[in-house]
C-alpha cells in the first residue's frame, strides 16, 4: 500500500510543474516512506524500524526538502520546470517504466519470507522514475530531486527486507545522502550565483544525464 | 590503531576549521599525513588486529590501497607548501576537506562489510567535491556538477547492487565480508549476478570506466593539480578496491567467469575509447585525464585476466599513483606558472623553468609506461596474461590503444616542453617544495621500475591471492 | 416481462427524479463555501420547469442535426440508465459486456452534441467542440483502463455483476488497487461532467468554455433536454462510482438502499467541495491532468495483473 504511494509520488513528481511543488512531492514520498517499516513489520516493531523510520523522515521529509527550497531560493518559486520532452510524453513513458519495472520483477523470485511481493516491483519502478526525471529535466535541482526519488526507491528495499544491515551502517548511508544533498544544494548555489538563475542546462549537461 | 588512523585526520579537519593562519594548516596538514605514512608504514611489519566487531580489518589488499594512499597524501602535502607561496585564495575548506578524504579513505581500505565500504566510497566521493572547485568559477563549477552527480548515481547503483547481495546473502543474514566469502556457496546465484552488475556498474562510474568516463576529463581538466593527484591516485583506486572485493565474492562463489567477461569487455573499452579522444586534445590535463582512464582499464582487465592478470593489477596500482604524482603535480605547477594548461599559452618549458621541463617530459613516459619506470613493468604483465590466455584482440587492442596514447600525449607534452617560447604569468623561478615531492616521485618510480623489494612482492602476492580467492 | 417493465419505469423514475436533485445539492454546496446562501436545491428543477414553457428559436443556418440532437443526448441518457444499477436496484438490462455499450451510448450521445456545435457554424462552438473531443477521448482511455481492471478483479464484465456485489470484499485485499480506480474514475467523473478543474460549468467567457459554449445556441426545451440529460449523466457516474467506494454491504435492501443514497449525497458534496478548493486548470494543463489520471489508472491496473 506505502509502496504503490512512494511510486505514485514518484509519478507526481514527473507531471509537477514547479520546482517548488516537485519538492514538496518530495517531502510527502520521503514521509510515506518512512512509515514503510511500520507496516512492513507491524507484528515485531524493533528499535531499528523506529529509528530507521524517524531518521527517514527527519532527514529526508524535512532536511532535505528545506536545504532544497534554501538552494532555489533566488529562483522565483513560481518558476516552471522545461523538460526535454513534454510532460505529457513522460508521465507516459513513466507508465510504461512502471510496466517494465513489474515485468521484469516477475522474473525476480525474493528467497524466504518477504513482507510484501510488491517491494521490488514498486523499488525498481522509482529507481526507474528517478532516472527518468533526471534524464528529462535539465535543471540542476530537478537533477538532484530525481537523484533522491531513485534513493528512495533504493531504499525501500532496505527500510523493509532485511535485517543484514546494522542500524549504525543503515544510518551512515542515511546520513550519507543527506550530505550529498546537502554539498549538491551547496553547489547549486554556487552555480545560481555564478550565473545569477539556476541556469537550465546547455545540451552537454543534458546529455551528461542520458550517458548514464 | 586502524580507529585512530581514522581518527587522527577526521580531527585535524575539524582543526582546519579554526582560525589559524594559512601556512599553520599546510604545516599540520603536512604533519598529518607524515604520522599516517609512519603508522602505515608500521603495519608493513605486521597487519594490525581486526577492530569493531570485525568492521575494520586491514587485509594485504586494503594495506596497498592505505600505502598509496598516504604516500600520496604525504606528497601532495609537500607540494602544497610550495604551491600556497604564489595562492592568494584561502585554503580552509581545501585543507579540511582533504584531511576528511584522507580519514574515509583510510575507512575504505580497511572496511570488511560491504554496506561499511559503500559508506566509505560514497564519503569520499563526497568530500572530493568541494576539491574540484576550488578555482571557483563557471567551468569548474561546471565539473563538480558533472562529477558529483555521474559519481552520486553511479554510487546509488553500487548500493543497489549491495542491496542485491543482501537478498543473495539472504541465508547468511550478513554482508560482513569474511562471513560472505566462507559461506560464498550458500548465495543464490541469480541474485548474486545481478548484483555483480549493479556494483560493477556503480563502482565503475566511480572510477571512470568508459562509457561513464564522462566527468574525468572535465574534472581532472578544471580541477587543481594536487586535487587530480588524489583523485586519479586515490578515489579511482578506492573503487577498484571495492571492484576487487567483488572479486573475491565472486571467486568463492564460483561465478568468476561471469564477472570476468563483464571486467574484460569494460577494460577493452576504457583502453579503446581515451585513444579515440586523445588525437584531439588540447589541453595537457584533460590529456593526462584520457591516459587515467586508460589506466583504470588496464587495471579492471588485468582483475578480468585473473592468473598474472591480478598481480600485474596490483602492482599497477601502485605504480598508477605514483606515476599520477609525477604528472599531475608537473600539471598542476605549470598550470599555476602560465595560468593555464592549454597548449597555445603553454609553450617552450625548457628556456624557463628547465628543471619542471624535464619532469613533465618524464612524467610523460611514466604515463604511458615506458622502460625505466615501473609502469612498465605492471603494463606488461597486464599484457602478459591476455597473451597466455590467448585472447588475441585484447592484445591487439590493448597494444593499438597505448601506442595511440603514446602518440597522442606525446605531441602535447613535446610541443609544450620544446616550442616556440610563450611568456608564463608567475616568476621565472623554481619552486623547491613542488620539485622536491615530484623527484620523490620519479625516483621511487623508476627504483620499482629497476628492482623490486621483495617484501613488497609477499604483499602484492598476498593480495593476489585474496582476490583469486585462495588467500 | 412484467417486472422488467416495472424496473425500467422504477429506474427511470430514479434517474428523472433524483439527477437535478444532485446537482442542486452541488451548488448549493459551492454557493455555502464561498458565503452566500444559494439558491434552493430544487433549484434546477425550477430551472428545467422554466425552460419547457419556453419558445425555441432556431438558427437559419442550422439543420436537422441541431434540432435531432438534444432529443437524441437525452434518449442516450436515459438508455445508459437502463444498464446501470443504483445500488441495491439492479439494472433492467445486464448482459456480459454491457461496459462496451455503457461507453459507446455516451460516445453517440457527445459526437452529435459535436456535430451539432459544428451545426451553427459558430467558430467558439468549433472550438469547444474541439476541446470536448480531445478531452474526453483522453478520459475515454482512463475509462476503459478503469473498467478492465475491476473486470480483471471481479472477473466479470458486467457492470452490474463488476460494481455490484463482490466489490466490498474487494477493499481488504487489493485496496490500494481499488484506491487507484476510484481516483482516476473520478477525475474521469470531472471531466466527462464538465466540471471544474476541467471546466467551468458557470463560467461566463466563451473562449475558456468547454461545454456550455456547445450549447450556447440551444433555447427552450432544447435547452431543458441537455441541461436533463447532462444532470442524468452525472448521476449516473456518482451511481458507478459510489458502489465502489463504500467498502461494506450491509444486506438488507432497505440500509442498503440509504447507505447508496447517503453515498451519492456525500459524493456531491465532495464535488462540490472540490470545485470549491479548486481552479480551473489551464487549457494546455488539462491534458496533463488527464494523463496523471490514465497513468494512475494504468498502475492500479498492472499491479491488478501483478496480483492476480
Amino acid at each position: 500500500m506505502s509502496c504503490i504511494l512512494v511510486v505514485f509520488f514518484a509519478l507526481m513528481i514527473l507531471a509537477a510543474y514547479r520546482l517548488s511543488g516537485m519538492i514538496q512531492i518530495f517531502a510527502i514520498q520521503s514521509f510515506v516512506l518512512g512509515f514503510v517499516p511500520f507496516f512492513m513489520h507491524a507484528d515485531h516493531l524493533g528499535l531499528r524500524d523506529v529509528a530507521l523510520a524517524v531518521g527517514t523522515m527527519i532527514l529526508k521529509g524535512a532536511l532535505v526538502p528545506y536545504i532544497l527550497f534554501w538552494a532555489i531560493r533566488h529562483v522565483s518559486m513560481r518558476s516552471e520546470v522545461k523538460p526535454l520532452i513534454g510532460f505529457g510524453m513522460s508521465v507516459i513513458c513513466g507508465a510504461v517504466l512502471i510496466a517494465g519495472a513489474f515485468w521484469v520483477s516477475s522474473s525476480l523470485k525474493l528467497p524466504g519470507k518477504v513482507a510484501s511481493d510488491l517491494l521490488i516491483p514498486c523499488s525498481l519502478s522509482t529507481v526507474l522514475l528517478g532516472f527518468l526525471l533526471m534524464v528529462i529535466r535539465t535543471k540542476a535541482v530537478t537533477q538532484v530531486l530525481g537523484y533522491l526519488v531513485m534513493e528512495n526507491g533504493i531504499f525501500l528495499f532496505a527500510l523493509s527486507l532485511f535485517d543484514v544491515m546494522p542500524i549504525l551502517i543503515e544510518m551512515g548511508i542515511l546520513l550519507d545522502i543527506f550530505v550529498a544533498v546537502f554539498i549538491m544544494a551547496i553547489v547549486v548555489n554556487h552555480i545560481n550565483e555564478e550565473f545569477e538563475k539556476t541556469q537550465g542546462l546547455d545540451k552537454r549537461w543534458a546529455k551528461m544525464g542520458e550517458s548514464l | 590503531m586502524l580507529a585512530l588512523l581514522i581518527i587522527i585526520p577526521f580531527i585535524s579537519a575539524l582543526a582546519m576549521f579554526l582560525p589559524v593562519r594559512k601556512i599553520f594548516r599546510l604545516k599540520l596538514l603536512c604533519g598529518v599525513s607524515l604520522l599516517h605514512l609512519i603508522i602505515t608504514a608500521s603495519f608493513w611489519r605486521t597487519l594490525p588486529a581486526s577492530e569493531f566487531n570485525g568492521y575494520l580489518v586491514l587485509d594485504a589488499l586494503g594495506l596497498i590501497l592505505l600505502s598509496i594512499n598516504s604516500v600520496l597524501f604525504l606528497a601532495v602535502s609537500v607540494f602544497m607548501l610550495g604551491y600556497f607561496q604564489h595562492e592568494q585564495r584561502r585554503n580552509k575548506v581545501l585543507t579540511a576537506c582533504l584531511c576528511f578524504l584522507l580519514s574515509t579513505i583510510t575507512l575504505v581500505s580497511v572496511s570488511y562489510h560491504l554496506g561499511l565500504l559503500w559508506v566509505a566510497v560514497e564519503t569520499t566521493t563526497l568530500f572530493s567535491a568541494p576539491l574540484i572547485s576550488f578555482h571557483r568559477n563557471q567551468q569548474t563549477l561546471e565539473a563538480t556538477w558533472k562529477y558529483l552527480l555521474v559519481c552520486s548515481v553511479g554510487i546509488a547503483l553500487a548500493l543497489m547492487g549491495t542491496f542485491f547481495m543482501a537478498i543473495a546473502a539472504h541465508n547468511v543474514q550478513t554482508l560482513s565480508l569474511p562471513v560472505i566469502l566462507s559461506n560464498a556457496a550458500l548465495l543464490s546465484k541469480d541474485w548474486l549476478k545481478i548484483s555483480v552488475i549493479f556494483l560493477f556498474v556503480g563502482y565503475g562510474c566511480k572510477m571512470g570506466l568508459a562509457p561513464t568516463h564522462t566527468w574525468k576529463p572535465e574534472a581532472y581538466g578544471q580541477a587543481t593539480g594536487m586535487v587530480v593527484v588524489l583523485m586519479a591516485g586515490g578515489l579511482t583506486q578506492c573503487s577498484f578496491l571495492a571492484l576487487a572485493r567483488v572479486a573475491q565474492i565472486c571467486s568463492k562463489a564460483g561465478i568468476t567467469d561471469f564477472y570476468s567477461s563483464i571486467l574484460i569487455f569494460s577494460g577493452v573499452l576504457s583502453l579503446a575509447v581515451p585513444a579515440l579522444f586523445i588525437l584531439g586534445e588540447r589541453s595537457l590535463k584533460r590529456a593526462f585525464a584520457f591516459s587515467s582512464i586508460e589506466h583504470m582499464g588496464l587495471l579492471v582487465l588485468g582483475l578480468g585476466l585473473g592468473g598474472i592478470g591480478i598481480f600485474g593489477a596490483l602492482f599497477h596500482m601502485i605504480n598508477n599513483a605514483i606515476a599520477k604524482i609525477i604528472m599531475f603535480l608537473t600539471a598542476g605547477s605549470i598550470a599555476q606558472k602560465y595560468g593555464s594548461s592549454r597548449i597555445e599559452d603553454v609553450r617552450g618549458i625548457i628556456r624557463y623553468y628547465p628543471v619542471t621541463g624535464i619532469f613533465l617530459i618524464l612524467a610523460f613516459f611514466a604515463g604511458t609506461g615506458m622502460f625505466p619506470f615501473a609502469t612498465f613493468h605492471s603494463e606488461l604483465m597486464i599484457l602478459n596474461s591476455a597473451v597466455s590466455t590467448q585472447h588475441w584482440i585484447i592484445v591487439g587492442v590493448g597494444l593499438a590503444a597505448i601506442c595511440v596514447m603514446f602518440i597522442g600525449t606525446g605531441r602535447i607534452v613535446l610541443d609544450m616542453v620544446y616550442g616556440p617560447t610563450t611568456e608564463p604569468v608567475l616568476e621565472k623561478k623554481e619552486n623547491f617544495f613542488m620539485n622536491v615531492s615530484i623527484l620523490a616521485g620519479i625516483v621511487v618510480l623508476m627504483i620499482i621500475g629497476l628492482w623490486m623489494p621483495a617484501h613488497l612482492e609477499k604483499v602484492i602476492r598476498a593480495a593476489a591471492l585474496l582476490v583469486a580467492g585462495k588467500g | 416481462m412484467r417486472i422488467i417493465v416495472f424496473s425500467i419505469i422504477l429506474h427511470w423514475l430514479i434517474v428523472l427524479g433524483c439527477s437535478p436533485l444532485f446537482v442542486g445539492i452541488i451548488n448549493r454546496v459551492k454557493a455555502v463555501i464561498s458565503g452566500r446562501r444559494g439558491p434552493s436545491i430544487f433549484q434546477p428543477y425550477f430551472d428545467l420547469f422554466r425552460l419547457m414553457q419556453k419558445q425555441q428559436i432556431y438558427s437559419r443556418t442550422t439543420t436537422w442535426v441541431f434540432r435531432a440532437t438534444p432529443a437524441i443526448v437525452l434518449a442516450s441518457m436515459l438508455c445508459v440508465a437502463l444498464i446501470v444499477p443504483f445500488g441495491k436496484i439492479a439494472a433492467p438490462i445486464r448482459f456480459s459486456g454491457d461496459i462496451i455499450l455503457v461507453a459507446y451510448i455516451l460516445a453517440l450521445a457527445r459526437f452529435f452534441m459535436i456535430i451539432s456545435a459544428l451545426d451553427t457554424g459558430y467558430s467558439m462552438e468549433g472550438m469547444g467542440a474541439s476541446r470536448e473531443a480531445f478531452f474526453s477521448c483522453l478520459a475515454e482511455l482512463v475509462l476503459f483502463m478503469n473498467f478492465i481492471t475491476l473486470a480483471i478483479l471481479v472477473k466479470k464484465v458486467s457492470l452490474s455483476q463488476m460494481i455490484g456485489s463482490d466489490v466490498p470484499l474487494l477493499w481488504s485485499t487489493v485496496g490500494a488497487v481499488l484506491i487507484m480506480v476510484v481516483v482516476s474514475f473520478f477525475v474521469v467523473l470531472l471531466t466527462e461532467n464538465c466540471r471544474i478543474p476541467i471546466d467551468d460549468p458557470e463560467t461566463h467567457l466563451e473562449l475558456t468554455m468547454i461545454h456550455e459554449v456547445m450549447i450556447l445556441d440551444n433555447s427552450g426545451v432544447d435547452l431543458a433536454y441537455i441541461l436533463y440529460a447532462s444532470a442524468i449523466k452525472l448521476f449516473i457516474f456518482a451511481a458507478i462510482l459510489v458502489p465502489i467506494i463504500i467498502p461494506f454491504k450491509t444486506g438488507i435492501l432497505w440500509s442498503d438502499m440509504c447507505v447508496f443514497f447517503a453515498g451519492m449525497t456525500g459524493l456531491a458534496l465532495l464535488i462540490g467541495l472540490v470545485e470549491s478548493g479548486m481552479a480551473r486548470l489551464k487549457l494546455n494543463r488539462v491534458r496533463n491532468f488527464l494523463l496523471i489520471a490514465f497513468a494512475l489508472a494504468f498502475f492500479g491496473f498492472i499491479v491488478t495483473l501483478w496480483r492476480i
